[in-house]
């Protein structure tokens, strides 16, 4: 197993579980959760990998040369866990419209449906702990009769009742708006035959990227649970797969590290009768490419998407008490999909319960532009209460197609073990660019019914600006790179089958959201772990 | 009288007595010596003092924090359900 994140460990343990012997390789150090709490607290920008523990042999994200024209900004983590340490731990499932995308005239289908995954979608919800109301789902999705989540919906924050409250029942762009509640992996009330890992939700308020608590799922709880059969590296960098003449993964070659800060390492092999890959989208491609290995379709590295974020941001007419409790806990789910699809993205509208953290800095940019405009004092303690208690922002994620010229490559440049390090090409479609100025018009409208006094301002000289149809728009990262080695029902025109195995390598997986053909609107990692899951499935009946 | 929680007082819109209680008295006397005004209150405010935080309490007693009624982020966890309560409707 190459990699443990999200996919790898559950992956792992499934597998662990069933009798096999199962060596992890992590590239990335060991988890301090109390190390990252505290360095959380005194980071200047409480950015989502700021706490974590990095090295110089296996940088994460930020060592990914971007040659534009557009940056996927879509950070990854490298540190055992994965990225899934620093995830929001929300888990709303693909629609079944998400499944079959190219019907739409935009993108790539699943080899699968949303049928043949919604039992899963079932077990991943009970694996990793998710909080939902099965009723409060079915009004968007199908869920399957008498199915109970394992734990009942969140409590809803005073702003989403404000919100629906003034919303709900609306329509804007043809569409009846209604404020639901967002299943996550976050631990609330149990219903009978669940017993939570770890403890309830208490609304620190930093789940991206902390809980102290330990209330929100990670890797590190599956890890907790694998028998001793399941074996961790940690600070392993494979860096070369060989395969024999007949296309079976013989050896794997990694580097392993004992110093953070530099690059040196010592050389090792290990052969496995079956080799997973579960190292990250981009991580995944890179290691394929390196290794010259399950590329006869030209695809490993392509179809790279991300989700782009809109930002909007606004003050309610009232105190709403931001800052409070997970970072969301509803969203607007109409947009999603329909016949709309056809010309532009789908959208999902998140209720952003952070004030204006992400979209502006707040408070700390509050306050030092209050500060500059003379206010001392009573004054400013004032109008800083006034300013922040009131903001809330709608987060909305908008899909991007697959598309083969957006893609990862190896760069001429390399890291400090002296692998080329990744190269990515990322160009926002028209389409992606349609459906972010949709999703900004409905939440024009959404402010208006609010009454809510708009904040969001896009500027040419801010990251990520752009202009569509004459409009400013600006996109953020999500942290969901998807697409990269990718999953269909041919060896010419993709690189794993439904069960994520390469097509070239009958013993070689690559799993992940680097084998999702669409992301839809929905944060990917509860479909990586519905398919993990699967995944773990067939290879137990298939290598036992 | 302390003349630096005097100052910080008046910049602040903080009591000496609300200062006194954050524990940061020392520490932000021993700082701001010779620092302007704007950088004595994000010190306060935010616990950022020329682009580092010196301390997770000067985080978590930020009194922008204070000032809008909530909990530095990942400082506090006020209980399950506890989002879900009216906030205050004014700062005083």
């Amino acid at each position: 197993m190459v990699g443990a994140g999200f996919a790898g460990s559950l992956i792992a343990k499934v597998l662990g579980d069933n009798g096999f012997r199962v060596l992890v390789l992590e590239a990335g150090a060991g988890h301090d959760p109390g190390e990252a709490v505290e360095r959380y607290r005194t980071a200047p920008a409480r950015t989502p990998l700021v706490p974590f523990r990095r090295t110089a042999a296996a940088p994460s994200s930020d060592y990914v040369v971007d040659t534009g024209p557009h940056s996927v900004a879509s950070q990854y983590l490298r540190m055992n866990g994965g990225t899934g340490t620093a995830w929001a731990g929300l888990t709303p499932r693909m629609l079944p419209d998400d499944f079959r995308t190219a019907d739409f005239g935009h993108g790539r289908s699943w080899p699968l449906s949303y049928d043949d995954l919604e039992p899963h979608y079932r077990a991943a919800e009970w694996e990793i702990g998710v909080a939902a109301d099965a009723d409060e789902q079915r009004q968007h999705l199908p869920v399957a009769d008498g199915y109970r989540y394992p734990m009942h919906a969140l409590p809803r924050t005073f702003l989403d009742e404000a919100i629906a409250s003034a919303v709900d029942g609306q329509r804007v762009d043809g569409r009846e708006l209604l404020v639901v509640g967002t299943p996550q992996a976050r631990n609330g009330v149990p219903v009978d035959g669940y017993r939570p890992d770890g403890r309830l939700c208490a609304g620190f308020a930093s789940c991206v990227p902390v809980c102290p608590e330990g209330a929100k799922y990670t890797p590190h709880r599956t890890q907790k649970r694998w028998p001793a059969t399941v074996e961790l590296r940690t600070r392993c960098v494979v860096n070369r797969l060989h395969a024999d003449e007949s296309g079976r993964v013989t050896k794997v070659g990694y580097q392993r590290y004992e110093d953070d800060t530099t690059g040196a390492h010592t050389r090792h092999e290990v052969e496995a009768d079956v080799v997973v890959l579960a190292a990250h989208a981009v991580e995944n491609a890179k290691l394929l490419l390196l290794s010259g290995l399950a590329n006869s379709s030209d695809q490993v590295g392509r179809n790279l998407m991300g989700h782009p974020v809109l930002l909007t941001w606004a003050l309610m007419p009232h105190p709403v008490g931001p800052f409070r409790g997970p970072g969301s806990t509803t969203g607007i789910e109409a947009f999603r999909t329909g016949p709309e699809r056809a010309a532009r993205a789908p959208f999902r509208v998140e209720i952003g319960n952070w004030g204006w953290g992400w979209s502006a800095g707040s408070p700390e940019s509050d306050t030092a532009e209050l500060v500059a405009a003379g206010l001392r004092g009573t004054a400013l303690r004032r109008a800083v209460a006034e300013r922040v208690s009131r903001q809330f922002t709608l987060q909305i994620e908008v899909e991007h197609e697959a598309d083969p010229a957006n893609r990862v490559t190896l760069a001429a440049e390399r890291d400090a073990l002296g692998n080329p390090r990744p190269s990515v090409h990322y160009e926002l479609s028209e389409y992606a660019k349609d459906g972010m100025l949709a999703a900004k018009r409905v939440s024009d409208r959404i402010f208006e019914l609010l009454g809510a006094e708009d904040h969001t301002a896009y500027k040419p000289d801010d990251e990520r600006y752009f202009e569509h149809d004459g409009e400013p728009l600006r996109y953020w990262g999500a942290g969901h790179s998807g697409g990269t080695h990718v999953m269909g029902t041919s060896p010419r025109d993709s690189v794993v089958d439904q069960w994520q195995r390469c097509w070239d390598h009958p013993n070689l997986y690559a799993v992940g959201c680097g084998s999702m053909p669409s992301l839809g609107t929905s944060n990917p990692s509860l479909t990586m772990a519905a398919l993990a899951l699967r995944t773990a499935g067939h290879l137990v009946t298939r290598w036992r | 009288m302390d003349a630096f929680v005097e100052l910080s007082a008046e910049l602040t819109g903080f009591s000496a007595e609300e200062l006194r209680s954050t524990g940061l008295v020392e520490p932000y006397r021993a700082l701001a010596e010779g620092a302007s005004e704007a950088e004595i209150i994000q010190l306060w405010y935010t616990g950022v003092w020329r682009g580092t935080v010196p301390s997770a309490r000067a985080y978590a007693e930020g009194l922008a924090w204070k000032a809008a009624g909530v909990a530095a982020p990942g400082t506090r966890g006020p209980g399950f359900g506890s989002w879900e309560r009216r906030p205050r409707g004014s700062s005083r």
